[in-house]
């Protein structure tokens, strides 16, 4: 078992783990970062997705051996580079996830965060179309969507500095307009 | 129901601070930072790896089974065989018939046998190979019509009645001669297929026990409650010295309710061995666990007068229940008892029978046991409205059977927004100027349903609450609210918080929620039959009130006034007329625990005496049901037979959104798993009793480019007996997406699917049908028909 | 979590060290590049290699460039995503873009390379399965058994090719260049496969393709590719069609279309030029003779229930996607896709 030279949220890493361990068994069960979720085991659903110099691959199917020196990026790493940039808090994808209600079990969704972040850092205003299809190989089961567009949404009119379109809760709610009978 | 039950639908102090509003889940930003902790995410120190052998065979006697050779490799800690954990369980008291491993049968392809602990995965899954297992493979049952009828051999042996799991046989009213009086009668079949829940979170159970003999599961269930009662009894230990905890749960919708295999084989090895023990199902054996949708074959038939009022249906069904009994019981009563509303049947009667079949068991997932008849009777609705040339909305608006009723069945139905529900979907897809008005190929459906807010029908008979809630309040100013609920996403312990803010005047940070743990949290039942919403939050606004009531009098007695004047809002306390009195509510804490005692409260919720007065009455019995309505939009491509669900405008009575944003999910999700259901899942076995896929490649879910756009439309009828009027959210929404697709197909290019999943071959073969016909009535054929 | 087996890996730098590596280890050894195939087959257990060599780190196999004679030369272990969205392949080769844009999902696409892709092992739902589902079912013959359960008493397997750059290629006229312990070799690709299902592929152990070769396309060269599948995203092949029209004068000079994911090859529908060389590239002449084509292919093309998903409606979409894939690349919209 030799040590692989891993680059993991900025953190330079002599890590020992067999060679046949994948990324995810590397991340999850030596380095203890269990944000990355398994899911399917074998490249189906995307909830081990992890960005590799920026980009989202899937860690399940990612020998770690076959990644040294390259750039991994965690759902654990987004916060801290935040803040080293000078932000404050969580980063704006996963406040807006929040805030939009798409954490529902929040299984998929660390994988989920990392592709929408890679979409929002290579295009500045991505339209529905690709969100959609930027997200497609991240199989969420609780929300139907809906809510994680809504924060992508949201996170662009932040940084526009423009409102989102409204969304379904913030309608007026004709409450007791139930009809007495038919 | 005692009065601490009922709370009112009115704000605690005038007017709503935190219900109604769109406010953060409690945990979201741990799930959104990856901090949340999952089953999987547990390591203990010196913590072993579990695995488990499988059947090979969907129906096999076991002659033999040799551990020897895995136990003498190297790694291997401990192996696990079924005859070591003999007692029987099943989450229903009265149908247990499962085993942790199996002791002398195997009843389908992914029944477990054997475990093996091992210092890692590799080892006890090489030891697993070294299982030498003599099988005497029996007569595999794949088709349930020949369960029905072929007893020998019994999947069961102890079963009295063959192959069939329950019979229910109820008749409400003299249908038959409703039915012969009727101006229209429509008599069809239908049937359901199978699906299953496909939580991305697979399966995961760790144990300890401790040199002091207490044993401590960490299990990804929604039924901690259960898993608590199963354990005990299984393992022969008191119940005292068990503790069953709830991680984060990665997704559920019904599929993590039963107490499962894995979670007695953790425990027994922790035993075993005195080490730590995980145990995480590859996504090919939760597949295997499955309790999913129960596939069903119906046939209904209805008749009605010529106004479109409904005089009769009469229904026979026939479900595959698969290997073991699961909730089976309550799926049988289900399929009929959840029928009648949101339209009034003046007779009904249903006929379900649930066999055994040599296949992954069936169970409850979302909308259990009434998706399926749901979707049967809504097509056939849509049938009575063609053949009486009336709109569809407007049959189901004829047909409603009205708010603070009581249904044929003897189901008390308080309130009822399913008038606004229709209203909604009407005016939001512009249904009156498109509806059978849009070109060839295009159309809208609409479907409408009611499901249960719980159910006054505790697994097991027993008079304690059904949810009970613990609040204590720290100097710190923290309030913790200590509940058994299962959050399983669904946002429960968030719902907790904001009731608990909401009565204390407390601001959303100062109340934090211990979830699921069976030392520190009350009872609750757990995450099924949409009941936390309703159960949980009517517990803690009594638990809030008690506690309310001492600090409310402390302030009063120092302030030297009238209690009524007393209001908490947003973390002060205040004289609502004199301005000079007001304190953080933090001393407001350290005054009434000056004048009192430690400051805790406990409250909880039971169901009032509900249902008919017959056996089965109380299933399906619900405090309150919530009311849907769902305009779906297609295209269909009637060279490639593929629909397209563009649009689904889903209008849901909730009673009251507790947190609309919450509600929108639930709402957009069940929908999006409607679709799902009707146009692409399928949950089966192949020609040897092989499941025909486990993957998440070969089962599909939607991804994000196949999933409509979805409308959420909030209704609030503001129930009497709901906490501030809520209803449930997370599964009525599901029900009317399937008829309404198949409804809207029927718009679009004039064919009725009544068997799903609608695959294309199946669209393809009925536009043929139907042009066949067409030529025979000299009828213009599809591609030309219709042009509007 | 399903499981990997052991193995070493090792991560040359150079062609010469990776065939340096297999050549000495022998068949116990395999390949790998984006993984996405060969992983969830090792997970499967239907190879168990005691070393893996990894061609990530060798930088000579990667990226797109056109030679002075017009050839676009693509390394084999380019992604499918740079492929997707090379300029250079969208201009030249369109079909193949269109064909890499298609595979998989986004993830699988920035991993899988193109030369993994015409490298794909052939699918059947009795062989991508895990050991315990393909041992209760007593295995099949393309691994660790004998028997075919797709044609029962069937001696030939028939698994099916189920990748989306092959046909897209054939079109093309590609050539595939290989490297190995005797030397380099080209090899046309219409020339590359066998009608096996259990290796569909004429390459010797340790010989590398190092790059994908498409001869010049002209000024007039036009393709499209269609693909079926059940969803918008992840899902294989149940069909693919790749279609090449040159039009050169408002006429067809040449004409190909290839399909996929029906056998254990590609398959070139025959009589395509026949019909379509010669014919206005718009008009109702043009109508006709795609019609010709496409119920040409439905005659040629009989799938079997080889992989996931109903044959019958596979084998009805061949002319529909035959018609649809052809008419997009005459007009310039393709992908067909997703309707």
């Amino acid at each position: 078992m030799g040590a692989l030279h891993l680059k993991v949220n900025g953190d330079e890493l002599d890590v020992a783990a067999p060679s046949h361990w994948t990324l995810l068994e590397v991340l999850r069960y030596r380095l203890g970062l269990t944000g990355s979720k398994q899911g399917c085991d074998k490249g189906d659903c995307g909830a081990c997705t992890v960005l590799l110099d920026g980009k989202p691959v899937l860690s399940c199917l990612t020998l770690a051996a076959m990644i040294e020196h390259r750039a991994v990026t965690t759902i654990e790493g987004l916060m801290p580079a935040h803040i080293a940039n000078g932000g404050t808090g969580a980063d704006p994808i996963q406040d807006c996830f929040d805030r939009c209600g798409a954490l529902q079990c929040g299984f998929c969704q660390s994988g989920m965060m990392l592709s929408a972040r890679a979409l929002l850092d290579r295009v500045e205003q991505p339209t529905p179309e690709q969100v959609r299809e930027a997200l497609s190989g991240n199989l969420c089961r609780c929300t139907g969507y809906t809510q994680i567009f809504q924060a992508i949404e949201l996170a662009l009119a932040d940084r526009a500095g423009t409102k989102p379109a409204p969304r379904a809760w913030e309608a007026p709610r004709d409450t007791e307009a139930a009809p007495r009978q038919a | 129901m005692s009065a601490r039950d009922r709370h009112g639908k009115e704000a605690p102090w005038g007017e709503f601070g935190v219900v109604g509003k769109p406010h953060r889940k409690i945990d979201g930003l741990a799930k959104a930072t990856g901090a949340a902790v999952y089953a999987d995410d547990i390591v203990l120190p010196g913590m072993l790896h579990a695995k488990t052998l499988r059947s090979p065979h969907a129906h096999a006697r076991i002659r033999s089974i040799d551990t020897s050779a895995a136990l003498a490799l190297p790694g291997v800690i401990a192996v696990l065989t079924g005859p070591e954990l003999p007692i029987k369980y099943g989450v229903i008291p009265w149908t247990p018939d499962e085993n942790a491993l199996a002791v002398d049968k195997v009843r389908f392809i992914g029944d477990p046998i054997a475990a093996v602990a091992a210092l890692d995965e590799d080892t006890a899954n090489a030891a697993l190979k070294k299982i030498r297992v003599e099988y005497e493979p029996l007569h595999a049952y794949l088709d349930p019509r020949e369960s029905l009828t072929r007893h020998d051999p019994k999947i069961h042996e102890d079963k009295k009645d063959g192959n069939i799991s329950k019979h229910v046989l109820l008749e409400f009213g003299a249908v038959d001669a409703e039915i012969a009086g009727s101006d229209v009668i429509v008599e069809d079949e239908y049937s359901f297929h199978g699906t299953t829940h496909a939580p991305i979170e697979p399966h995961c159970a760790v144990a300890t026990y401790s040199a002091d003999g207490v044993l401590t599961v960490w299990s990804a269930t929604q039924i901690t409650h259960y898993v608590h009662r199963a354990l005990a009894s299984v393992l022969e230990l008191p119940p005292h010295r068990i503790r069953v905890i709830q991680p984060c749960l990665g997704g559920a919708f019904g599929g993590k309710s039963d107490p499962f295999s894995l979670e007695f084989c953790v425990a027994k090895l922790a035993m075993k061995t005195g080490r730590p023990v995980k145990m995480l199902y590859t996504r090919e054996e939760v597949f295997y666990c499955h309790r999913g949708r129960h596939p069903m074959q119906m046939r209904y038939r209805s008749g009605a007068s010529k106004d479109g009022k409904l005089r009769g249906v009469d229904a026979k069904i026939l479900i595959d229940g698969g290997s073991y009994s699961s909730f089976g019981l309550v799926t049988t009563y289900y399929a009929g008892q959840l029928l009648t509303g949101p339209y009034a049947f003046p007779s009904y009667r249903f006929d379900s029978t649930r066999v055994f079949t040599n296949k992954p068991p069936c169970g409850p997932k979302r909308g259990h046991g009434s998706v399926q008849p749901r979707f049967a009777f809504e097509v056939q609705l849509d049938q009575i409205a063609e053949k009486l040339a009336l709109d569809p909305i407007e049959i189901r608006r004829t047909n409603f059977v009205g708010e603070h009723t009581t249904t044929v069945n003897g189901q008390r139905i308080t309130s009822n927004g399913f008038l606004a529900c229709l209203d909604q979907v009407e005016r939001a897809s512009a249904w009156k100027t498109r509806h059978g008005k849009l070109p060839f190929g295009r159309g809208l459906g609409v479907a409408g349903s009611m499901y249960i807010s719980g159910t006054n029908y505790p697994v097991y008979p027993n008079k304690m609450p059904q949810a009970g809630i613990q609040l204590k309040v720290d100097r710190s100013g923290l309030v913790l609210a200590f509940t058994g609920g299962n959050d399983i996403g669904q946002g429960s312990n968030s719902v907790v918080q904001y009731i608990v803010a909401e009565e204390l005047g407390l601001q959303l940070d100062q109340v934090r929620v211990v979830a699921a743990d069976t030392d520190l949290c009350p009872v609750d039942l757990g995450a099924y039959s949409s009941r936390v919403t309703f159960m949980v939050g009517n517990a803690t606004i009594d638990a809030c009130r008690k506690l309310r009531a001492q600090i409310v009098g402390a302030l009063a007695e120092h302030w030297k006034i009238d209690a009524k004047r007393v209001r908490l809002i947003h973390g002060e306390a205040i004289d609502l007329d004199d301005a000079s009195h007001h304190m953080p509510v933090i001393e407001a804490f350290h005054l009434a625990e000056e004048k009192s005692d430690t400051l805790g409260s406990t409250g909880s919720y039971n169901t009032p005496e509900l249902g008919g007065p017959y056996r089965g009455g109380t299933i399906g019995a619900s405090p309150a049901y919530s009311f849907t309505a769902h305009v779906a939009e297609v295209s269909v491509d009637v060279e490639t037979g593929r629909i397209r669900c563009e649009n689904v405008w889903i209008a849901h009575d909730c009673g009251r959104a507790l947190n609309p944003m919450l509600v929108a999910g639930q709402m957009e999700g069940s929908a999006y798993m409607g679709v799902a259901e009707a146009l692409m899942e399928n949950h089966d076995v192949n020609r040897f009793g092989l499941h025909s896929g486990p993957s998440l490649l070969d089962y599909r879910i939607p991804t994000s480019v196949d999933t409509p756009e979805l409308h959420a439309l909030i209704v609030e009828s503001l129930d009497p007996e709901g906490p501030y009027g809520a209803k449930e959210a997370g599964e009525g929404p599901l029900h009317p997406s399937i008829p309404a697709i198949a409804n809207a197909v029927f718009d679009a290019v004039g064919i009725r699917l009544k068997h799903l999943p609608f695959t294309p071959g199946k669209v393809l073969a009925a536009l043929a049908e139907r042009d066949a016909r067409a030529k025979s009535d000299a009828v213009e054929p599809t591609l030309t028909a219709r042009k509007r | 979590m399903l499981r990997l087996p052991r193995f070493e890996v090792a991560t040359p730098k150079t062609v010469g060290e990776a065939i340096a590596r297999l050549a000495e280890a022998g068949p116990s050894a395999m390949v790998i590049a984006g993984g996405t195939d060969l992983l969830p087959n090792l997970k499967h257990e239907l190879f168990t290699p005691e070393l893996v060599v990894s061609l990530s780190a060798i930088e000579a196999l990667r990226g797109v460039r056109v030679e002075d004679d017009g050839t676009l030369a693509i390394g084999a272990m380019t992604t499918l995503a740079e492929v997707a969205a090379s300029e250079l392949v969208q201009k030249h080769a369109p079909v193949l873009a269109q064909a890499a844009s298609l595979v998989a999902g986004p993830q699988l696409r920035t991993m899988g390379t193109l030369g993994g892709n015409v490298l794909l092992d052939t699918r059947c739902q009795w062989y991508n399965q895990t050991y315990f589902w393909r041992e209760a079912l007593g295995f099949c013959m393309k691994k660790d058994g004998t028997k075919c359960h797709v044609v029962e008493g069937g001696k030939k397997c028939v698994a099916a090719a189920s990748n989306d750059s092959a046909p897209a290629l054939m079109t093309l006229g590609s050539l595939l260049e290989f490297e190995g312990p005797s030397g380099r070799r080209t090899q046309a690709i219409d020339d590359f496969w066998l009608a096996d299902g259990i290796y569909n592929k004429k390459v010797a152990h340790a010989e590398l393709l190092t790059e994908i070769r498409i001869p010049p396309t002209g000024p007039g060269h036009r393709g499209a590719y269609g693909k079926l599948r059940e969803r918008g995203s992840i899902d294989f092949p149940l069909l693919g069609v790749a279609a090449r029209v040159d039009v050169v004068a408002e006429r067809i000079t040449r004409a190909d279309v290839v399909v996929t994911a029906l056998a254990a090859q590609p398959k070139r529908i025959a009589r395509v030029a026949d019909v379509l060389v010669g014919v206005a590239a718009r008009g109702e002449e043009l109508d006709r003779a795609i019609e010709a084509v496409a119920a040409s292919a439905a005659k040629q093309c009989n799938p079997l229930a080889n992989i996931p998903g109903d044959h019958e409606w596979r084998k009805a979409m061949v002319p529909v996607f035959v018609r649809r894939t052809l008419r997009a690349a005459v007009d310039g919209n393709g992908p067909v896709h997703g309707d």
